[in-house]
């Protein structure tokens, strides 16, 4: 250690009077190093492979799931003109509904020759005319669909039969007597759907300010046992650095979310709800919207967890009441129903899940949103203002956990 | 050459003074030791000079004005029982941290890369910190001090944990600084250390300064004291008018003098009982006037 010091830079000296002391910029010096340090962590990446993989696999599943054809063969002896005449027409039938099921005419010479067929695999089912009616026999219990199109294409058969004979014919029969069925708003979710996508709402508001919070959190309190934050205020604002730690983290929650909608909607996408789409779609841009205002303020106030504490340890104690917020939002929301939920979405922080559930089930009004979001950004100022106070308050604090109290009265 | 100062600096927590109305001077180009015991005041001196915490009166002043914001950020800080992020590379923490305090990326970079060599740790500069010993780990730290020539140096405990080859490395980086009429302030422990190196020293007991002044200053305002050796049993010295004798062992004692008087007769007296080996001044070291100062 004899060589000397050959180059040197020189800090800034001087305040210029302009109120820039070349401080005001911190604020993204100290996003970017939250960023990239999360992008690094393993824990982080491996996490959010294992999530898109997941979110992959069920995409791949539905797919499959929907594309997938069975074709039955349908055994029938040859000699019977209405078995053949009804096999087809419910061919025709499966063609048209297009439910991934195909039926195929197998035709064989007699009774014998079509259970030999139905034994020997060649055949699925076997039709035939029994004492009264028709049967229809596999080797186990017949399959549901195929069960209900031959059912289907047997009775047009024998109706249309039973009509000639009568004089008559089928439509005139059966004038008057049909049900159709008529959806007032055919965009809107059923029911089943939309608790599954409340649940998946939930799920990820959940799982993005748990994670996010208790790293900006842990992050702080890393900052502040190793007394490094002690460096870094002589050299910046903490506001600066305040600002930096909650946008670097928002920056990430939020990118995670938009990475998990995005790769959600593909799923959906090409899966057989696919028709639900756009209600999703909107639903989603909604959800993240409000995710990004609702984390501001949950990052702040984990933030304050992380300078309460003084050692890591700590955390579990001081980052409590966050938590409980977090989990609370999670179970309300998704349980919730009716005038709770419309209570709920205007609720700031529960708004984030049950406002975009409402979008969702079409029960929603267009400014509706607007307005809950109008009060998520006023709680967000607010949460961000006392948190400010309290993280310069607590942050220099040494010596045991620090309350709430302390905090905003201390001035340092 | 510019001073930092510090005037009637004090701060209370709830009813405790923890700095009572310290006041003392670290001058340009020197190095200025802090000593004194655990809870003596030295860490919350220093962090309110840093502006780390809140003073609740008196000030900090550099170059004969109050400090400023703009001030602190160019003073180079190492905090006591610090710490580094221990999952980031050395070289990457400490270009981060050149550059919240406004230093370009690209020379943070080239002064990091310098430090580094000189520390010998070049080839560590991608490792993670905590993969480093704490010796190193502690060279990375001062290295974050030391980046983009400091106005000023306020250390605590700069050498704790370091072995003497180490120690030494380290005093002859803030030579440099002082050499270019940099004030460093560090506090110690080290009491044998802190009288090797400094140019001046502050004593603090109990939240006060009790000395404050260059070694030699201290030293003459210490109690000073004398050895006498003779070749038979001193145990005599005891009986003489104005002298206290602080220890005797055989033919030597340990003695504190009245007066220039006292001693001539004592000497006087000494040479009618037989020969006299030796009688001198003995200056006190700095750990005695430590006793004294914080008894």
């Amino acid at each position: 250690m004899t060589t000397p010091l050959t180059t040197s830079s020189t800090l800034a000296t001087t305040a210029d009077g302009t109120g820039d002391d070349g401080t005001r910029g911190a604020w993204l010096l100290v996003a970017q190093r939250e960023i990239v340090t999360r992008a690094m962590n393993k824990a982080f990446a491996i996490g959010l492979v294992v999530s898109l993989v997941v979110i992959a696999a069920l995409a791949a599943f539905f797919t499959w799931q929907s594309s997938r054809v069975d074709t039955y063969a349908v055994a029938v002896a040859g000699t019977d003109a209405t078995a053949v005449a009804s096999v087809t027409a419910a061919a025709e039938l499966a063609a048209t509904e297009d439910a991934g099921t195909e039926i195929d005419l197998l035709e064989v010479t007699d009774d014998d020759a079509a259970r030999a067929a139905l034994s020997g695999g060649e055949a699925d089912v076997w039709l035939h005319p029994g004492d009264d009616g028709w049967v229809l026999v596999g080797e186990r219990e017949p399959d549901g669909v195929v069960s209900r199109l031959l059912g289907t294409a047997v009775e047009q058969q024998v109706l249309a039969a039973n009509a000639e004979a009568a004089g008559t014919t089928v439509a005139e029969l059966s004038a008057g007597a049909e049900l159709t069925t008529e959806a007032l708003d055919p965009e809107a979710m059923g029911d089943q759907a939309l608790f599954f996508a409340s649940f998946a709402l939930a799920f990820l508001f959940f799982a993005g300010a748990i994670t996010s919070g208790s790293m900006i959190a842990s992050s702080v309190v890393e900052e502040k046992q190793s007394r490094l934050v002690e460096i870094i205020a002589t050299a910046v604002p903490l506001r600066q650095l305040l600002a930096g730690k909650i946008i670097g983290s928002s920056v990430i929650a939020v990118g995670q979310n938009l990475l998990f909608a995005g790769v959600g909607l593909a799923a959906v996408a090409a899966s057989p709800i696919s028709i639900a789409l756009p209600a999703l779609s909107t639903s989603l841009i909604w959800f993240v919207v409000f995710f990004a205002v609702g984390f501001l303020a949950l990052a702040a106030l984990y933030a304050v967890a992380g300078a309460l504490a003084s050692r890591a340890e700590d955390l579990q104690y001081t980052s409590t009441p966050m938590t409980m917020l977090v989990m609370g939002v999670y179970f309300l929301t998704f349980t919730a129903s009716g005038s709770f939920l419309t209570v709920l979405s205007y609720v700031p922080v529960a708004n984030v899940v049950a406002m975009p559930v409402r979008v969702l089930s079409g029960d929603a009004s267009w400014w509706e949103p607007v307005l809950s979001l109008a009060g998520l950004a006023a709680f967000a100022v607010l949460a961000l203002l006392v948190s400010e106070r309290a993280f310069r308050g607590a942050l220099m604090q040494t010596g045991g956990r620090i309350s709430w109290k302390q905090a905003l009265r201390s001035e340092r | 050459m510019t001073t930092l100062e510090v005037h009637d600096l004090t701060r209370t927590f709830g009813d405790r003074r923890a700095v009572d109305a310290v006041s003392f001077r670290a001058p340009g180009g020197l190095l200025t030791g802090f000593v004194g015991s655990n809870g003596a005041g030295k860490t919350t001196t220093m962090r309110m000079m840093m502006g780390v915490l809140a003073i609740t009166s008196g000030e900090v002043r550099f170059g004969g004005r109050p400090v400023t914001r703009a001030d602190r950020r160019s003073f180079g800080y190492m905090p006591e029982e610090r710490g580094l992020y221990p999952k980031q590379p050395a070289l990457d923490q400490l270009v981060y941290l050149a550059r919240l305090r406004g230093i370009p990326t690209a020379d943070a970079r080239r002064e990091t890369l310098e430090h580094l060599d000189r520390l010998g740790l070049a080839d560590r500069a991608k490792d993670h910190v905590e993969k480093l010993s704490l010796g190193n780990q502690q060279r990375v730290q001062i290295t974050a001090a030391l980046m983009g020539r400091p106005r000023a140096l306020i250390l605590d405990e700069p050498f704790s944990g370091l072995d003497p080859a180490a120690v030494d490395g380290m005093v002859d980086l803030l030579r440099e600084h002082t050499a270019r009429g940099v004030p460093v302030l560090f506090s110690s422990h080290q009491l044998d250390l802190v009288e090797r190196l400094c140019e001046r020293l502050v004593i603090l007991r109990s939240g006060r300064v009790v000395a404050d002044g260059t070694p030699t200053e201290l030293q003459e305002a210490g109690t000073l004291r004398h050895r006498l050796v003779l070749d038979s049993d001193a145990g005599w010295v005891r009986g003489v008018p104005g002298v206290h004798a602080v220890d005797v062992d055989g033919p030597t004692a340990l003695l504190e003098l009245a007066d220039d008087a006292t001693a001539q007769r004592l000497l006087a007296t000494a040479l009618e009982r037989g020969q006299v080996r030796e009688l001198s001044p003995v200056r006190p070291s700095l750990a005695q006037i430590y006793r004294e100062v914080t008894a």
